[in-house]
C-alpha cells in the first residue's frame, strides 16, 4: 500500500457523490470496492489482464449506468456484483472460455489457491480463515454462483444434485456466514 | 407467519441477492417485499453476508490500475462534456435564428410600408374611376332622357292623324317668337313642343303661360318654363275643344286672365 489514505464514504453520501458526477464519487467508488470486486473478477476469469481489464469496465458501467440503481431495491455493492457478474460472464462466453473453465477441477481455482492469498487485504484474513471452516458441500454451491457466475441451475447439472439442495445449500451457506460476521 | 417462514426457508430470497432468478420471479420477490416489509430486514442480512464474504476473498488489483480505472471513469466525464459544447452551437443556433428572425421581421416591415403605399395609390385611383364613373352615368342618365324625349316627339310628329299641329307665331310684342303645339282632340291632349320653342328665356319672376281661345274666352292651359337646348313634349291641361292658342308672359305660377300685353305668340288651328 503505497497510498496512505483510502477515500471512504458511507453507502449514501457515495451513492449521491457518483450521481453528482464528483471525483471524490470516483475515488471512493474504486478505494471501497475494487479489491472485493476485483476478487469476484479474478475468479471468475482466472486471468489477471483479463480480470483487471473488467474491472476497469466494471467502474466505467457502474459510474455509467448509477441511475439505474434503485436503492430501494437493494445495497449499491449487491447491484455493482451483479453488474460485475454480466460483464465477467459476457466476456467469458465471448471469448469462448466457458468450457475450458467447466472442465477445471473447481478446487484447483483461485479462490483456494494459497499462491493468491498474499494478495489478501490484511483486515480480511481473519475472516478467510473463519470462512475456511464452513461446511465445504455448502460453501462449494455457494462459491459457483457467487465466484464463478454460475446460476443455481448450471451449479445443479455441475455438481449434479437436484436444484431443491442447491438452495437449501446456498441458504445454508448464507446462514453461517451471517453467523459468522455477525 | 408460517408462510412467509416457508417463504423465507425456501432460498428464493438467497437466490434474488445473488442476482439468479428470472424476471418473473424476481418481480414476484419485489412483490412479496412490497407486502411484507419485515422480508427487507432479511433481505440485508443476506446482502451484508454476501458483501462481507467478498470481502474476505477480496484481491487487491495492482498499484497502478487505480489511475487507469480513475482516468478511464474521468474520460467518459469528458466524453459526456460534449453535451456541453452542444448546448453552446445550440445557443449560436439560437443566436443566428434570431438574427435571421429580425431582419425577416425588417423586410416584412419594408414590404409592409410598400404595399401600404401601393394600396394608397390604389384607392386614389378608384376614386378618380368611380367620380369620372359617376359623371359618365349621370350623362347616360341625361342622354336617356333626352332620347326618350325625343323619342315621344318622334311618336307625334308620325302620327298626323291623332295629332294636330299647331304653329304659334310671334306678335308685335316679339315679332322673331315662334313655338308648335300639338293637340289631339280625342285625347283632349295638348303638349308643347319644347324643341320648337324661339322664345327670349324667362325670368325667376315669370313664367309663360298657354290659352286656349274657346268661342272667343281664354282658357288657361298651365305655365311652362323656356330653356335652352329643351327637346320633347311637355304635357298642358286638356281641353276638348279650343279655336286658337295663345302665349302670354305672366308671374310665375300664372294668371287667372290673360295680361293681354303681354302676350308672346298666338297661332289659329
Amino acid at each position: 500500500m503505497s497510498r496512505k489514505t483510502k477515500i471512504s464514504l458511507s453507502e449514501p453520501e457515495l451513492i449521491q457523490a457518483i450521481r453528482e458526477r464528483k471525483r471524490i464519487g470516483s475515488e471512493a467508488l474504486y478505494d471501497m470496492y475494487s479489491a472485493s470486486l476485483y476478487g469476484i473478477i479474478l475468479k471468475i476469469v482466472q486471468d489477471q489482464q483479463l480480470a483487471e481489464d473488467l474491472l476497469q469496465d466494471s467502474f466505467v458501467k457502474i459510474w455509467n449506468s448509477i441511475e439505474h440503481y434503485d436503492e430501494r431495491k437493494g445495497r449499491l455493492f449487491t447491484w455493482m456484483v451483479n453488474l460485475v457478474h454480466n460483464l465477467s460472464i459476457d466476456k467469458l462466453r465471448s471469448k469462448d472460455f466457458r468450457n475450458t473453465m467447466k472442465n477445471q477441477d473447481i478446487d484447483n481455482s483461485v479462490l483456494d489457491d494459497n499462491k493468491n492469498t498474499s494478495r489478501l487485504n490484511v483486515d480480511t484474513l481473519g475472516l478467510n480463515e473463519m470462512v475456511n471452516n464452513l461446511n465445504p458441500e455448502a460453501k462449494a454451491v455457494l462459491n459457483l454462483i457467487y465466484f464463478k457466475g454460475y446460476t443455481h441451475v448450471e451449479a445443479s447439472e455441475e455438481l449434479n444434485i437436484p436444484l431443491g439442495t442447491v438452495k437449501t445449500r446456498v441458504r445454508l451457506a448464507i446462514i453461517s456466514l451471517r453467523k459468522l460476521f455477525n | 407467519m408460517e408462510n412467509l417462514k416457508a417463504y423465507i426457508e425456501s432460498g428464493v430470497l438467497e437466490l434474488y441477492v445473488l442476482g439468479d432468478l428470472p424476471v418473473s420471479e424476481r418481480l414476484e420477490v419485489e412483490l412479496m417485499l412490497k407486502r411484507h416489509p419485515e422480508l427487507k430486514l432479511e433481505i440485508l442480512e443476506i446482502e451484508k453476508a454476501l458483501q462481507k464474504y467478498a470481502e474476505s476473498q477480496a484481491i487487491a488489483p495492482s498499484e497502478n490500475l487505480r489511475p487507469e480505472v480513475l482516468a478511464a471513469i474521468n474520460a467518459e466525464e469528458i466524453k459526456h462534456e460534449p453535451s456541453v459544447i452542444a448546448i453552446s452551437t445550440n445557443s449560436n443556433f439560437y443566436k443566428y435564428a434570431f438574427a435571421a428572425s429580425v431582419a425577416l421581421l425588417l423586410l416584412s416591415l419594408i414590404s409592409l410600408i410598400n404595399l401600404q403605399s401601393e394600396l394608397k395609390e390604389l384607392n386614389n385611383k378608384i376614386a378618380v374611376l368611380e367620380q369620372s364613373n359617376q359623371q359618365f352615368s349621370s350623362r347616360v342618365n341625361y342622354m336617356e332622357s333626352q332620347l326618350s324625349n325625343a323619342k315621344q316627339s318622334l311618336q307625334i310628329f308620325h302620327n298626323p292623324q291623332e295629332y294636330t299641329l299647331v304653329n304659334l307665331k310671334g306678335t308685335a310684342n316679339a315679332p322673331t317668337a315662334s313655338m308648335t303645339v300639338a293637340f289631339n282632340t280625342q285625347k283632349s291632349e295638348v303638349m308643347i313642343d319644347l324643341a320648337s320653342l324661339k322664345m327670349p328665356a324667362n325670368d325667376k319672376q315669370h313664367q309663360y303661360q298657354l290659352w286656349a281661345l274657346v268661342d272667343g274666352k281664354p282658357i288657361d292651359l298651365g305655365v311652362f318654363d323656356v330653356q335652352n337646348d329643351s327637346i320633347g313634349m311637355q304635357l298642358m291641361k286638356s281641353i276638348q275643344n279650343a279655336q286658337a292658342f295663345a302665349v302670354t308672359l305672366e308671374p310665375r305660377g300664372g294668371s287667372v286672365n290673360p295680361t293681354m300685353e303681354q302676350m308672346i305668340v298666338m297661332g289659329e288651328i
